[in-house]
């Protein structure tokens, strides 16, 4: 069966007085997917998740939601979509059981509030007033209030910006079980293994420009190679004995992508013969953040750093 | 216009309002306080000296001879004789009058000839001051009974009959209430309106409601409805406090309630004016102090505006605050129903203006 486009954007652009935020943006998402876009800050993905949201105009490009043009979106869109904006804060002085039914009273579809309590884990919380909740929980509220008129498609914006570790997973947890449920979900994020773990396909975008998408295993077939072979402490004015392909990060450490698990072997035959000198090797298996390299050249981090 | 979505609104709003005690603080207990605290003040400042005045309508020698007597324990203030004196004492907030009748030297005499009438003085005494009331009967009562020994060693010849004075004397605290009324709404309404403005665009809520189906018409009745009704819980605070502690008689009519509406929505407008420049949350605080606080000190909440210099007075009138203190003097307390409506006309119209102009810019999106 082949599955519907929730989401269909074409050649979307968007400039604020001169500055070119998206500059082209193709992509769909189908129903029942996580679709994820990654990028750095400024790389352009709250503009994209608003336009389609319907917050922001677009300045041109078609988007289409559940089949409908962006220009003649009904009312009605809005009961069907969900959507937590980026570093979200709800009323101070609300419990979560009292933030989610306020929500929910604005909408003519509705979901049981303490089913999406218990689905976000949220139970022992839920008549804490939204200011008394760590970073995590409010995340978790957030992604419950984008629940309470049962949506189709689900817009979560940097969910797990500035969480940490275990509140993240908690987050990611709450995330899953909305895709059990069959629900669409685009998500952002600049977290590399967020959108390992939780997407099915992924778009990289980069100065308002999606430089690769696919699912996990394409990008990285297509861009990453399956296997790197990481070299700590290579003298890296050699680098040219190692080949083409092989790049050196931040710390020093030279990785050379390999394509198939037979090029491992390949690899350390030649640095015997050639006499090839570091301190140790590891052999890992290409991930996002390699992905992101190879098309943009640099990493994500410098990219922060650098914005 | 979903009701269900705007009544839920609402009353969140009232749930975080009692649950935050600023703002319980600034709408209830602030101005309860003022109330208080001024209204003690003010009342502690009666004249050390108590004062009689006195229209001496026989001017004859005697006469001033018996005002001369009356001065050794009063101050006594003079009323010209040519007047009418319950007129003037009604104009002029007089509230402890003597009027000596025209025949008083003669019938004194005739008395002495062996006329039996009496002589009858009128004392006119403001009911709202009896303990020094009951000073001033105290002394023209002495000295009555003093004279009326002397001419017949026991009649009582000179007599007095006591009026109450009709015409109301305004207190300070008549005066302030009203203000504190006005104060109080244009506070919680400019800082409630500038507090969600600026937060609720910076946290993303408007945002997010942009994405339901609440609409934003829905969401501006929802808030002037919670400002308006909080407004009016204030106002009766104030005005309860005011008569069961002050004993003010206040007067509740229809000016009241339109000029507290229209001041709940003027200063919302002007709010939701001033937070569309406003784009740090934490300068919306400074910014709500930055418009209401001259006005609480310019627009006439504190001293009437007539002690000020002539140029703040006419600052004054360019200050919306400053026809809501007028206008709920005017149809609270004093009663003048011309100066009501003209009052109410101005803020109404201010309210139309601002508010419209302040739905106008608030925008939940680009
Ligand atoms: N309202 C605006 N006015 C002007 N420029 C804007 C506006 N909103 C976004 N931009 C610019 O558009 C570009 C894309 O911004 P956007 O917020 O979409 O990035 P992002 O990928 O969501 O970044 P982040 O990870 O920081 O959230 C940035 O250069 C940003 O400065
Ligand atoms: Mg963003």
């Amino acid at each position: 069966m082949k599955k519907k486009d929730v989401i269909k954007v074409e050649g979307l652009i968007k400039r604020y007085n001169g500055i070119t935020a998206l500059d082209g943006i193709s992509f769909k998402v189908k129903e029942g997917e996580i679709f994820s876009m990654v990028g750095p800050n400024g790389a352009g993905k709250t503009t994209t998740v608003e336009i389609c949201e319907g917050i922001k105009k677009p300045t041109s490009g078609t988007i289409q939601l559940f089949g409908e043009e962006f220009s003649t979106r009904s009312k009605g869109t809005r009961e069907k979509i969900g959507v937590l904006p980026q570093e979200f804060r709800s009323f101070e002085r609300l419990t979560v059981r009292e933030t989610l039914k306020y929500y929910s009273s604005l909408y003519k579809r509705k979901r049981d509030i303490d089913e999406i309590i218990s689905l976000m884990d949220l139970e022992d919380k839920k008549n804490e007033l939204y200011m008394n909740l760590s970073g995590g929980l409010k995340q978790r509220v957030g992604v419950g209030m984008a629940l309470v008129n049962d949506p189709e498609l689900v817009f979560l914006d940097e969910p797990t910006t500035g969480l940490d570790p275990r509140a993240r997973r908690g987050v990611w947890n709450a995330i899953k079980s909305l895709k059990e449920e069959g629900k669409t979900i685009f998500l952002t994020t600049h977290y590399m293994e967020e959108a390992e773990y939780l997407a099915d396909r992924v778009a990289i975008v980069h100065k308002g420009r999606i430089v690769g998408q696919g699912s996990l295993s394409e990008l990285i077939s297509d861009h990453g190679g399956h296997y790197s072979v990481v070299l700590r402490g290579f003298d890296i004015s050699n680098i040219e004995i190692l080949g083409e392909e092989a790049s050196v990060d931040s710390e020093q450490n030279v990785s050379i992508p390999v394509h198939d698990p037979k090029g491992i072997s390949n690899i350390l035959s030649k640095f015997m013969q050639e006499g090839v000198k570091f301190e140790s090797m590891e052999v890992k298996r290409a991930n996002l953040e390699e992905v992101f390299m190879t098309l943009t050249g640099t990493s994500i981090e410098e990219e922060e750093a650098a914005a | 216009m979903r009701s269900t979505a705007i009544i839920t609104d609402f009353l969140a709003n009232l749930r975080m309002w009692y649950r935050s005690k600023g703002t319980v603080f600034w709408s209830i207990a602030f101005p309860i306080l003022l109330m208080l605290i001024f209204g003690a003040i003010y009342q502690g400042q009666s004249d050390l000296t108590i004062s009689l005045y006195v229209q001496d309508l026989d001017g004859s020698e005697i006469s001033a001879q018996f005002i001369s007597s009356l001065g050794e324990q009063l101050k006594i203030e003079d009323i010209p004789a040519d007047v009418d004196g319950d007129e003037y004492i009604s104009e002029n907030n007089i509230r402890a009058a003597l009027i000596i009748p025209e025949d008083f030297g003669e019938a004194i005499y005739r008395v002495q000839q062996g006329s039996n009438e009496s002589i009858s003085l009128s004392l006119s005494l403001d009911p709202t001051r009896e303990s020094i009331n009951g000073i001033i009967r105290g002394v023209v009562g002495g000295t009555l009974h003093g004279w009326n020994n002397e001419i017949t060693g026991s009649r009582d010849v000179l007599i007095y009959q006591e009026k109450s004075i009709a015409a109301e004397e305004f207190k300070f605290i008549d005066f302030f209430m009203p203000a504190v009324v006005g104060i109080t709404v244009m506070t919680s309404t400019t800082y409630g309106t500038i507090f969600r403005n600026t937060k609720y665009r910076k946290w993303g809520i408007l945002r997010k409601l942009s994405t339901t189906p609440f609409t934003r018409w829905e969401y501006l009745i929802s808030k002037m409805l919670f400002m308006t009704f909080v407004s009016f819980v204030s106002t009766f605070l104030i005005i309860l406090v005011g008569v069961l502690v002050w004993d003010i008689s206040v007067t509740i009519d229809v000016y009241l309630f339109v000029i507290v509406v229209s001041a709940a929505f003027a200063f919302s407008g002007m709010g939701m004016i001033i937070s569309r420049f406003v784009k740090e949350e934490e300068t919306a605080d400074s910014a709500a102090g930055a418009i209401t606080f001259p006005q609480m000190f310019l627009a006439g909440t504190f001293f009437p505006l007539e002690v000020m210099p002539s140029y703040l007075r006419s600052f004054a009138r360019v200050l919306p605050l400053y026809y809501v203190n007028e206008g709920l003097r005017d149809a609270m307390i004093y009663q003048d129903s011309s100066g009501a409506l003209f009052n109410t006309a101005v803020i109404f119209s201010i309210a139309a203006v601002f508010f419209v102009i302040g739905a106008l810019v608030t925008k939940w999106t680009e």
